[in-house]
């Protein structure tokens, strides 16, 4: 155990190297820059937002289309008086989002029943999507004006019929339903949480495996480059304790710097989301959790427990691969390189389940995805909803039983001659030390 | 006195390639042995089988009465080996390799300590070992793996071109060194292209070449049978 310790402590100390540290202390202050810029972006386009209006009428329908935008947390610079160049000019110089024009007759076409127009003129300051924000927000107070406008036309000339049964005429109730569970929601709501909920997954999985399998490959290919692995092989400690030394060396360190580099990505994400969310909250949405809930698609403890197995043992495997990669790398620089079918071996199940449902692919295809050990993690947490417990533990078995396959292997290859002479040529014969 | 290391028979292939066709020879209490030949001769195949990093294909190696091939981690315990083109880990300081080296070998931190500080008199580097190994010189760096092989006083050490690649005065340090540790009871299984070097090292010395032993003997002993003036003389006469 102390000659396993002392080999650890080495291997740690060799991975948290001042370039790693900086790397990762970068990151976070990069991603919490960007995160606190995103907010401030979003709080100013959600926020209380200024446009300018010029009311060329005057009329009690112009100025209750006003009160409208002010109610909906626009705050209105009035330009009346001034001809409408002025007022553009006006607007241009101050912070105006945009200027609002209410032509004379405004009212008048409204009574009239004929289409009534006004005029906005937006100042595209910015490109983003949340600069253009404060345009899509005057088009829904305009839409819910044109609603209220229409329900008091017709409430006063057909007052003994309801409004909203007279323009639509057919409703619908959307219901979902999971399982034995039914709840009042769209199929389409469903769908889209569950894949923002899912898309967790593979990015965690993918930083780990990035950062765990390239330590572990460089840490071998490193001790060949720099003629430390012959040395290291003639110590008195066993081979077996050289390959879990240097696994759980790069799973710790892989760990420890994704779990760094999603604290970092979720305060960018949560820059931009939080304040969204706060934004829906306040419009009266966020219904989506408690339909969740109702329909039972969420995970308790238990479910968390089987998806950090499922990780865990996806982690695993992807170091033990790396193991063997890195004993066919002849130098840092090919074990770059070898880092790249692994890469894709995560990639493929992530993008087919973007696009495709794995229980309805041909047989094929599901063998084949199913084969990836990879895959595994992404269908615990569809099944878990579904409770396909069944295709859960047998995922789990599957993956245990490949790493321990590849650990056997890897400890063969790591006992033998192979560990010296095994080396990964394109195009070339292979030749040994003599 | 029993041998330290008796080898009979020793086969080694790569495939279809044959490294070494069956050698004998045997490395007795406090001698040092040398392996002399041309490249690829099967010198390095030799010595790492021994260092237990290759399984040979056929034959016995017996150290202190113990199979080598059955019972390698008892072997590890009592040998080093120093490969020919060893590295030190380069982020380590010159001290915390010593250390890390030692630990593998000391029960005791008391004798981690006696070890290390052991090694710290081999280099002579003093100051130097509170350094980075990637500073170091060549010759530096070969004083620092010399004295982590020797710094346990192991039964056999296994010494892979001792002195390549160092110049005159870092040599001749080098082979001093040796020689005081074999004075002190280490044995030694060296190889070497430097005929002055197994000269001056070396109690016995056996020619090898494609895989087989030519000639073995004393240095006296082989320069009388081939009537030569020194040992480069008889490496040429033994490979006609």
């Amino acid at each position: 155990m102390k000659r396993f310790l002392n080999l650890l402590k080495k291997e740690i100390k060799e991975l948290v190297t001042a370039q790693l540290i900086i790397s990762l202390a970068f990151t976070i202050i990069l991603f919490n820059f960007i995160g606190q810029v995103s907010r401030k972006e979003v709080q100013k386009a959600i926020g209380v937002q200024t446009i300018s209006a010029l009311d060329m009428d005057g009329s009690p329908a112009s100025q209750a289309l006003l009160k409208g935008l002010e109610s909906a947390r626009f705050k209105i610079l009035d330009q009346s008086g001034k001809a409408k160049e002025q007022a553009l000019e006006a607007a241009k110089a101050g912070d105006s989002k945009l200027l609002l024009v209410i032509p004379a007759g405004f009212g008048d076409s409204l009574k009239g029943l004929r289409p009534s127009e006004i005029e906005t003129y937006s100042f595209m300051r910015t490109f983003s999507l949340i600069g253009a924000r404060g345009q899509i927000v005057v088009g829904g107070v305009i839409s819910a004006l044109n609603n209220v406008l229409s329900n008091n036309f017709l409430k006063d000339k057909l007052p003994e019929f309801d409004p909203q049964s007279l323009k639509n005429p057919i409703k619908s109730k959307d219901y979902v339903v999971v399982r034995d569970r039914m709840a009042e929601g769209s199929a389409g709501t469903v769908a889209g949480l569950i894949s923002q909920q899912s898309l967790l997954i593979p990015v965690v999985l993918m930083m780990i495996v990035i950062y765990s399998s390239q330590m572990v490959i460089s840490a071998i290919a490193m001790e060949k480059q720099n003629k430390t692995l012959e040395t290291l092989l003639t110590v008195p400690i066993r081979r077996t304790s050289i390959i879990t030394a240097k696994m759980l060396a790069a799973g710790l360190v892989g760990l420890l710097s994704a779990g760094i580099y999603m604290f970092g990505f979720k305060s960018f994400v949560g820059g931009i989301g939080e304040e969204a969310a706060r934004a829906g909250a306040q419009a009266g949405g966020g219904g989506g959790a408690a339909m969740m809930r109702q329909l039972g698609l969420y995970f308790n403890t238990s479910g968390y427990i089987v998806l950090g197995v499922a990780l865990f043992l996806a982690i695993l495997v992807a170091l033990a691969i790396a193991m063997i990669l890195g004993v066919l790398a002849e130098d840092f620089r090919s074990a770059q390189n070898m880092i790249m079918p692994l890469m894709f071996m995560v990639m493929i199940p992530y993008f087919i389940s973007l696009f495709a449902d794995i229980n309805t692919v041909p047989l094929p295809v599901k063998i084949f995805i199913l084969a990836i050990p990879f895959s595994h993690p992404f269908l615990v947490s569809q099944n878990l909803y579904l409770g396909n417990y069944g295709l859960i533990f047998g995922g789990l078995a599957y993956m245990l039983v490949v790493f321990v396959v590849l650990v056997v292997f890897a400890a063969r290859v790591f006992s033998s001659d192979k560990i010296l002479t095994m080396k990964l040529r394109f195009g070339k014969k292979k030749g040994a030390t003599a | 006195m029993d041998n330290v290391l008796t080898v009979r028979g020793l086969k080694k292939s790569y495939g279809k390639q044959m490294a070494l066709a069956g050698i004998d020879f045997e490395v007795r209490p406090g001698e040092v042995f040398a392996l002399i030949g041309p490249n690829g001769a099967g010198k390095t195949t030799t010595l790492r089988i021994i260092a237990t990093l290759l399984t040979p294909t056929d034959g016995t190696i017996s150290f202190l009465n113990h199979d080598l091939h059955k019972e390698p981690d008892l072997v590890r315990e009592k040998i080093s080996y120093l490969p020919e083109e060893a590295g030190a880990y380069k982020n380590m300081k010159g001290l915390d390799y010593l250390h890390f080296m030692a630990n593998f070998y000391a029960r005791t931190p008391e004798e981690e300590k006696e070890f290390v500080d052991r090694a710290v008199e081999i280099t002579e580097l003093g100051d130097r070992l509170r350094t980075k190994v990637g500073t170091y010189s060549k010759g530096m760096t070969r004083k620092i793996l010399l004295a982590r092989a020797l710094m346990t006083r192991p039964v056999l050490a296994i010494l892979d071109e001792p002195t390549s690649g160092l110049d005159v005065l870092n040599a001749l340090e080098v082979r001093e060194i040796v020689r005081r540790y074999v004075k002190e009871g280490t044995s030694v299984l060296l190889s070497s292209h430097n005929m002055l070097e197994i000269e001056f090292l070396s109690d016995r010395v056996a020619l090898i070449d494609k895989g087989r032993i030519l000639d073995s003997g004393t240095p006296d002993e082989l320069k009388e049978r081939h009537q030569a003036k020194n040992m480069e003389e008889v490496f040429r006469s033994s490979l006609r």
